[in-house]
This record gives C-alpha cells, structure tokens and sequence, in this order.
C-alpha cells in the first residue's frame, strides 16, 4: 500500500511539472502596405481592435503618401511639378515632408527625398533594375533638390518648382507610419505591442511578463542570421543596407540606396546601419542619411545629438554600437567572425 | 536479546559495504567515459538485492536510508540526498515487487531496479529544479541501465549464491 | 521466504521481457520528447493575406514542389524536411529567390510583387522578439 502511494505521488509530481506556464497570446495581422510587409503584434488591452486601428492608420497614410497610386497626395504634388500651383495637403503630408527637408538640411549630400528621378532610372521603383547610361543619370541628378520643395506649413500647402522633379517618401514614410500606429494603439488602451514595418522594429511599452523587448539586427552577410540583440522599450529600431534590394549586371553588385551626390548606389564601407531611437521618424530617416555619410560621419553626427543610437556594421567585419545601446545588448555574430566596438561620447 | 543484537550488527555491517561501494564508485565514475549526469553502476544496489534476497523488505529499507544520509554527510549536499533516496526507494520498491514475481533472475530484477533508480533520480531532480528539463536525460539513462543493471545482476548472482543468509549455520 | 529469483543461476526469457520494457519506454520517452527539439518547424504560405498552404517540415518524407499559378508571378517553392526555399519566381525583382532557404523559426522569405509571405514557426524558443533589417 505505502509503494502504491509513493508511485501516486511520483505521478502527482510528474504531471505536476508538466503544466505550461500560462501565457497570453497577442492579437497579429500581417499585411501588405507601403510596398513592404508589415506585421502587428498587440499583447494586452483590447488587442483586436488595436491591431485594426494600427493597421487602419497606417493604410490611411499609404494612401496619401503612396508614389504609385495616382490619387495620393503625394501623386497630386507630382503632378503639379513645375506648373507653379501649390498642392493642398493633409496636415500629416505636410509635417512629413518638412521634417524630410530638415533632415536634409542638417546632413546635407547624404539624404534627399527628391531622389524619385534617380530612382527611377535605376528601375529600383519599378522592378525593371537596371544601370542607367549616364546621360538619362545626369538628367535625372539635375533634379535632385529638396531646396526646391516650398513648403508652405501653415497653409499646409507645397509645391514643387522645377517640372520633373519627384518626390518619394520611401526613406521616412515607415518610420512615420509607425508613430502614427504607436499612438492608434495606444488610443485604444493598449500598452504593450510590437511593430514590424518592412524591417522597422516598433517596441511599445514592454513585454507581458515586464521585460525588455529584444530586437534582432540583421547581418547583412547572413540574412538569416543576427549580428546582435538589443534591448528596447518605446523605441524604433530603424535599419538600412545594401542587401535589402540590389541586383546584379556584369558581376557588380548594385544595391538601393542611392548617393543623392553621385546617382550612384552609396559606397562608404557600411553594409548596413541601424539606428534606435524613440522618435519613430528620426530612426527610419537617419538610417538612409547615415548609410550614405559613412562611419566617421555617422559617428561625428551621433556625437553632436542625444536623441538616437547606432548599430554600424561595416565591410571590414566591425559592429560599431554607440553606447546607449551597450546595456542589454548580446553580439551573436562572433562566430562569423565579426568584433564588436562600443564607442562613447 | 542476541537475535536482535545480531540483526543490528549485520544491518550495520551491511550499510558500511553500502556506503563503501558507493564512495569507491564515485572514485572512478562512468560519467568520464560517458558524461551524462547521473550515470553510475550502482553498486551499492548489490547491497539492496542481497538485503531483499537473503534479510528482509525491512531490513534493505533500513540499509538503503541509514547508506544515503551517511553518504550526504560524508560528501554530498541535500540536492543529492533527495536524488539518491528517491532513486534508491524507488529501485528498492521495483525489485521487491519483481522478486516475487515468478520467472525471472537477478539479471531482470538487477535492470529494473537500476531502471527504476534513473527513473527516481530525474524525477526528484524535475522536483528540485521546477522544470521538465532533467526528463530529457532519462531516454539515455535507461538505455544505460540495461547495460549497468546486467553486471550488477551478474555480480549480485555471485553474491547472493556464495554467501549465504548470515547467522544461519 | 522462498524467492526463486535469488536461486536462479542464468538469465530467464522473463529478464528478456524487463530488457524489452525498460528499452521501450526509454525509446517512447525520448520519441516523445523529441517534438519539443527542433524537428516540429511549420511552414506556412500565404498569398495576399490568405493561407494557401501549411507543412509541417519533419512529416514530410520527401521534398516537395508547390507551384502556385494563381500568384500574379507564377512561382515554385520547394519544402523540404529541413528548410524551404523558392526555386524559381517570374517576379521581376527575384529578391524572394535570392533570400536562399530559411530554415529556422521566426525566418520568412517574402516576395513582394506577389504579396507572398513564406514563413516558419514553432520548434523551439526564439532569442528574440523581432528583427530590424
């Protein structure tokens, strides 16, 4: 009787131990939007709907903002290049595309959103990629001026001034797109979501069990692998690299992220920058801007500011993580042979 | 009076073999040949077979206790208190029962009770450390028992044969 | 007490029958722990937002060709045991081709002139909660 009982109790332990935790499962939607994929995750809250109301915000400014669909806005200032007559536009386009321009003031060479031209005789809008010959190239670099983008704020108005010239809000549209979402979810009650706009990581609030959010970065080498694991809470982890889109013509490799200085794709010995910050816009922006200006200048400009940190993978093999990053962060790319440099102010 | 005398001297003298296998085990463990955790021979079983075979239920019970709070004292910490007893209560229960089944040798009930002691041990570990983890080593484990449970068999087979049940003539 | 077993000299079919169960239990726990290894990897298609096909990676016996004709650029992706990959797209980009295999959980190739999404879940905890790039 007494074994009878013992072996009772060995089982009572065993299926003891074999109860899983308790976890709530987020509500998610992944779509398609602003020509990327986009995944919503909401952990608490009311999770349904704030996953609709970040979906729905989002869609509302690809449809404002979208280059391709020719009732945007964004369409509509296209269209009106050169013809002298101020576009009318939604207070969001408009606080969108000053900030744009400020970013180009403050980095000048290495970021413009006027690049459409350029673009698109790289075919890298419209998936026929190609090199151009130099002088569809040099028509197309004329045009690149975002000084000749009026704005006019408090009329929410903007006009472009010379006829051809684009506008294209590829670099910032999902940066923006994510405030936008953070603030949709946070409206509804919710506190702890993760955004994944085309590669832009949103972090709100964090984790159920009162963690921090980790975020991968990708390697740029080994897409399927990460050069290091960030800690984040209320910030957007923003990246850009060559290997996201390039293709290939006579054994050279040419990616998209353009040079508004050459028309060429961008050759400053970065594969891939990531910038983390707590403004949403900022993040996705600077992460363009930065790849273009290089190491030393990205640095140089960190330095100056308090309000984001970087991840710098380069084509030497260094990860160059500032140091607001350096608590919470695990490099998991040693392996590949690649060292890490915390740099400081 | 002297029967009683006699039971407690050969309990204890028991308990001391016990304890002396088990410390001269851990002196040379399987666990460098094969590093999995947990893995012994089990040799201070041989002392529980010959308990249950030639003494009594009570008396192996007995030895098994007193040999596994010696031995914690001697080297070990509680953590592996709670494995032996649990693994070594356990395997003693499994032979018992299997002993009075018929058709078998000691080779069976040798390997069910080394069976049984694994079994034990990643139980109380799970206990311990609040998880299912330690069950992933318990697939080996029992595979080894098949190995380890058929030479204490084959020894406990020698021993029991060659001694006798003590204080009988 | 008579115990028979503590007389007999040589092995009995009976020890053989302990052998066979603690060898079978031994194989049942570990067939029954092995689904929480990293062999339970799903792998789900979706195409504009609907599901349109789901494998579960370590019950496949032999690759498989899913040709998806409906997709705006017909495409081919191959589903093997331990990983999934698009043979070939009539997308014009062909970055979905060059994503290679995926093979780990949390990994998607995506391609986006066909609002096609591959990607795979489950099999083990991921270190991460997201990735930037």
């Amino acid at each position: 009787m007494k074994r009878i009982c013992f072996f009772l109790l060995m089982l009572g332990l065993l299926s003891g131990c074999a109860a899983p935790a308790a976890q709530s499962e987020p509500a998610q939607a992944q779509f398609f939007s602003m020509d990327t994929v986009m995944s919503v995750r909401v952990y608490d809250g009311p999770k349904e709907d704030a996953v609709q109301a970040a979906r729905q915000a989002v869609e509302e400014l690809d449809g404002l903002l979208s280059r391709t669909n020719p009732d945007s806005q964004l369409s509509a200032l296209n269209a009106h290049a050169g013809d002298g007559s101020p576009v009318a536009l939604d207070g969001r386009v408009s606080e969108l595309l000053t900030f744009a321009k400020s970013i180009s003031q403050l980095l000048p060479g290495d970021f413009d959103i006027t690049i459409a031209p350029v673009m698109d005789a790289w075919g890298f809008t419209t998936d026929q990629r190609q090199v151009p010959d130099p002088q569809t190239l040099a028509g197309a670099l004329a045009l690149v001026d975002s000084d000749k983008l009026n704005m006019d704020e408090t009329a929410s108005t903007a006009r472009l001034e010379a006829a051809g010239m684009e506008v294209d809000l590829g670099a910032v549209a999902k940066g923006y797109a994510a405030g936008q979402a953070a603030a949709a979810i946070r409206e509804t009650g919710a506190t702890s979501a993760l955004l994944d706009l085309g590669g832009n990581v949103t972090a709100l609030g964090r984790k159920a069990d009162g963690s921090a959010w980790q975020v991968g970065v990708k390697d740029p080498q080994d897409t399927a692998q990460t050069l290091c694991i960030l800690s984040m809470e209320d910030q957007t982890a923003s990246t850009s690299g060559g290997y996201e889109r390039y293709f290939e013509e006579d054994g050279v490799v040419y990616h998209h992220i353009i040079d508004p200085e050459t028309g060429y794709p961008a050759d400053s010995g970065l594969l891939s920058v990531t910038v983390v910050s707590a403004d949403h816009t900022l993040a996705d922006a600077l992460s363009t801007a930065l790849f273009v200006a290089g190491e030393e200048e990205a640095l140089d400009f960190w330095r100056s500011r308090t309000d984001f940190e970087l991840v710098l993978c380069t084509s030497d093999g260094r990860v160059v993580v500032t140091q607001g990053l350096e608590e919470g962060m695990r490099p998991t790319g040693e392996d590949r042979g690649y060292t890490y440099e915390i740099v400081r102010r | 009076m002297a029967h009683g005398l006699q039971r407690l001297t050969r309990a204890a003298v028991l308990t001391a073999l016990a304890l002396a296998l088990s410390v001269a085990e851990g002196l040379a463990p399987l666990t460098i040949l094969f590093p999995l955790p947990g893995l012994r021979l089990g040799l201070a079983n041989l002392v529980t077979v010959y308990a249950l075979c030639r003494l009594s239920g009570r008396e192996a019970l007995l030895i098994l206790v007193a040999r596994c709070l010696l031995g914690s004292l001697l080297g070990g910490n509680l953590m592996a208190l709670a494995f032996s007893l649990t693994g070594g209560l356990l395997a003693l229960a499994v032979m018992a029962l299997l002993l009075r089944v018929p058709g078998l040798s000691l080779f069976g009930v040798s390997i069910a009770g080394a069976a049984a002691h694994n079994t034990g041990q990643i139980l109380a570990a799970m206990v311990v450390l609040g998880g299912r983890a330690p069950l992933v080593y318990l697939p080996p484990l029992l595979l080894c028992s098949l190995v380890t449970g058929a030479v204490t068999g084959g020894v406990s087979i020698l021993l029991v044969q060659r001694i006798p049940a003590p204080g009988r003539p | 007490m008579r115990l028979s077993a503590a007389d007999r000299r040589r092995p009995t079919l009976g020890d053989g029958l302990v052998v066979l169960v603690v060898a079978a239990a031994a194989l049942l726990l570990l067939a029954a722990l092995r689904p929480k290894g990293t062999d339970s990897l799903t792998a789900t298609i979706t195409l504009d937002g609907q599901v349109v096909a789901q494998y579960q990676l370590a019950e496949l016996s032999q690759p498989v060709s899913l040709t998806l004709e409906q997709a705006p650029y017909p495409l081919t992706i191959q589903i093997e045991a331990d990983g999934v990959s698009i043979l070939h797209s009539a997308c014009p980009s062909q970055d979905c081709v060059r994503t290679g295999r995926i093979t780990q959980t949390g990994q998607q190739i995506i391609c986006l002139p066909n609002r096609l999404v591959v990607s795979l879940t489950g099999a083990g905890d991921l270190e991460f909660d997201a990735v930037t790039g």
